[in-house]
């Protein structure tokens, strides 16, 4: 089995060769061939795919664009590569479960199936979105622990320390990540879900020393906590993440690795997006060793997964993984729109609900292409997850069926989508509930969804 | 072969993406003492647009775009030497880089190939570069317009170091300075002092055009 010794091994003694090579000479074409060989079409008509063999054929595809490209090391400049009995019985040996949390937050999580009617793990929250102050943290921590969906929490990123705006791998950097992981624990304890374990620790951790400083026991941390490490689009790797991989399993805690292949990209269309995605969740249980997986395939010019394409891009890539393995996968949603917008809960429905129905789990949800400044707030992820238990077990069909009706409602401004309001402006923290004009927009979201057969109750909220 | 016929073998080898079909009816075209300002111009131009319009409609990727930008390289070597002294300037030249602490290189390497094909002369630097070693480059190059990226709320700060260094040893004026990237903004740009602001690929080479006639090198 290729353990983290084994991975440096061959970061140090692979091929070399020039990183603009490897993507370029290497990398695009490799899958363009691959995508035409396995004859992988995109179907605008049919963002839900109900087609096992192509399920299968993304899946053959992944697999073989791991095994021809291997994982590019920027550090050494050489190839990290694996054969195909390495990447077989990596995936025999993944886990199929994971238990994280404590006390009676201490849960199981398992693969899904297409189709599959168990509810899918809810991993909810900012996914990392940048977050200006402890107060607005707090607020959305605690809003995320509230919800009673939520397994485990996906905290903002801190943008600030000690007044100063934060620099990679600076002491900011060091005590913002600090920061990040007491402030995270103090709201999931004010909302009495102490054990709630936290799965993108940590987010205001872009290097390894500053996830190293944040790891001392007084921080709170724990090795019930999933461990989240960022992967370099395309399927490349540095000796930074490789030294967040060596801490993490020196916890003993579970690695997830987020990675967003790009459409647009070195992948090019959806199909070697999906193709790309795959091999990325391969590549994710050899060189980060990872326990579960965090795909956010992103569109290069909406920076979100709402579009026609990229619903289908998930649900190609979410249909090959859970019909071929038994990974544990999320998929992360992020949406064009902004909070209090009706556009931004249709956007989230529709990703989640094509993850749901293609055998994956949710992390969710990055609003307004998560990029912009405490925007965001707990209402998003809270219809995310009663979206995703409502539709659990639906047939792809219908759930094909649903998108498309959503779609429609939102497809043509997702090239100048509105960005709603941030956090304070439409999220009271003190009665913990959204603005009554938020209210009003959710209200209408809850007609529109019910319209469509989908009854959520998202009580609390109203 | 006429002319128009030239331009039209050079404009599907390039919008074929095949560089050596395009290197090879350059050279013919040149053998036949058509001008090499309206190969440019009628021929090479058109088709990189083309191909940038079809990646603004997602019809092409990165990967094409790439390419395109190969292509434009290696006819315009060729074709450059042959105009009149006068004719031989490229538009401007242009340095791109992911400021410091940002590793993200997707976007600055898409920025760099329309950049090329559009015919600018472009030091790409790469990703991760220090401010100082990035405001040594913009001076000594004399480059007009220096083009920063920065991908994380983390690294939008080196933006404006990027601003302070050129300013504190007085070279400000000297060079424009145009910053993109995920979490940045018009708002930040003003708030730093950059010139300009791109939301994406597209806009960043419009700005180039714009802001390249400015300011002298």
């Amino acid at each position: 089995m290729v353990q983290i010794l084994d991975v440096m091994k061959k970061a140090l003694e692979g091929k070399p060769m020039s990183e603009v090579d490897w993507q370029r000479k290497l990398f695009a074409p490799t899958i363009r061939r691959l995508v035409k060989e396995h004859g992988i079409k995109f179907d605008p008509d049919n963002p839900i795919h109900n087609d096992d063999s192509l399920a299968d054929d993304v899946f053959e595809a992944g697999f073989e664009l791991l095994l021809e490209t291997g994982v590019f090391c920027t550090d050494t400049s050489r190839i990290i590569s694996y054969t195909e009995q390495e990447i077989k019985k990596a995936l025999r040996n993944a886990p199929d479960k994971l238990r994280v949390g404590e006390g009676r937050d201490r849960k199981e999580f398992v693969p899904r199936k297409i189709e599959d009617k168990t509810p899918p793990w809810c991993l909810l929250g900012a996914a990392g979105a940048a977050c200006s102050s402890d107060k607005s943290f707090l607020t959305l921590v605690e809003g995320y622990a509230e919800i009673p969906e939520t397994n485990a929490i996906t905290t903002p990123a801190i943008t600030v320390a000690g007044g100063m705006r934060i620099r990679p791998a600076s002491p900011l950097e060091l005590y913002g990540t600090i920061r990040n992981a007491v402030l995270a624990r103090e709201a999931c304890n004010r909302a009495g879900r102490q054990g709630i374990p936290i799965m993108n620790s940590l987010a205001t951790a872009e290097s390894g020393i500053s996830l190293s400083a944040a790891l001392n026991p007084k921080y709170g941390m724990r090795s019930s906590d999933g461990y989240m490490i960022g992967c370099l689009d395309p399927m490349r790797v540095d000796f930074d993440r490789l030294n967040k991989v060596v801490l993490a399993l020196s916890l003993g805690a579970p690695i997830g690795m987020d990675f967003a292949p790009l459409l647009g990209g070195y992948s090019s269309g959806p199909e070697g997006t999906a193709v790309s995605d795959v091999a990325h969740h391969l590549m994710g249980i050899l060189t980060y060793q990872t326990s579960y997986s965090i795909p956010f395939p992103l569109h290069l010019q909406y920076i979100s997964n709402s579009s026609r394409e990229m619903l289908w891009v998930i649900s190609a890539a979410g249909q090959a993984i859970s019909k071929n393995t038994h990974l544990l996968s999320l998929s992360l949603n992020y949406t064009s729109a902004g909070p209090c917008t009706t556009m931004c809960l249709s956007e989230t429905s529709a990703s989640v609900i094509s993850a749901v129905a293609s055998g994956l789990s949710i992390e969710s949800v990055g609003v307004a292409s998560n990029k912009e400044e405490d925007r965001t707030t707990p209402v998003e992820p809270r219809v995310s997850a009663e979206i995703a238990h409502a539709v659990a077990g639906m047939k792809r069909t219908n759930a094909n069926d649903l998108v498309k009706e959503l779609l429609a409602k939102y497809e043509s401004k997702l090239s100048s989508p509105p960005l709603g309001k941030t956090l304070y402006e439409c999220w009271d923290p003190e009665n913990r509930k959204p603005s009554r004009e938020f209210q009003g927009v959710i209200r209408g979201f809850k007609k529109e969804i019910g319209d469509l057969g989908l009854t959520v109750g998202l009580e609390r909220l109203l | 072969m006429t002319n128009e016929q030239m331009i039209t073998t050079i404009k599907e080898a390039v919008l074929d993406y095949n560089l050596d079909a395009a290197v090879d009816a350059t050279k013919t075209a040149i053998e036949k003492d058509m001008p090499p300002m309206d190969i440019i111009e009628n021929a090479l131009v058109p088709s990189i647009r083309e191909i940038g319009d079809k990646f603004g409609r997602m019809e092409a990727y990165l990967p094409e775009l790439v390419l395109a930008a190969d292509i434009m390289t290696a006819c315009t070597a060729m074709l450059i030497p042959l105009l009149p002294k006068e004719g031989r300037e490229s538009k401007a030249s242009v340095i791109v880089a992911a400021v410091q602490g940002d590793i993200h290189d997707i976007g600055k390497n898409i920025v760099v190939s329309m950049l090329i094909a559009s015919g600018f002369n472009v030091i790409d630097m790469g990703v991760n570069v220090k401010t100082s070693v990035l405001v040594e480059k913009a001076i000594e190059s004399k480059a007009k317009i220096i083009c920063a990226s920065a991908l994380m709320s983390s690294t939008m700060g080196s933006q404006k170091d990027l601003i302070d260094f050129l300013t504190a040893l007085g070279e400000r004026d000297t060079h424009v300075v145009l910053i993109g990237g995920g979490p940045t903004s018009k708002e930040w740009a003003d708030n730093i002092g950059a010139d300009n602001w791109g939301p994406d690929a597209v806009s960043a080479v419009r700005l180039v055009e714009e802001h390249s006639g400015v300011r002298g090198d």
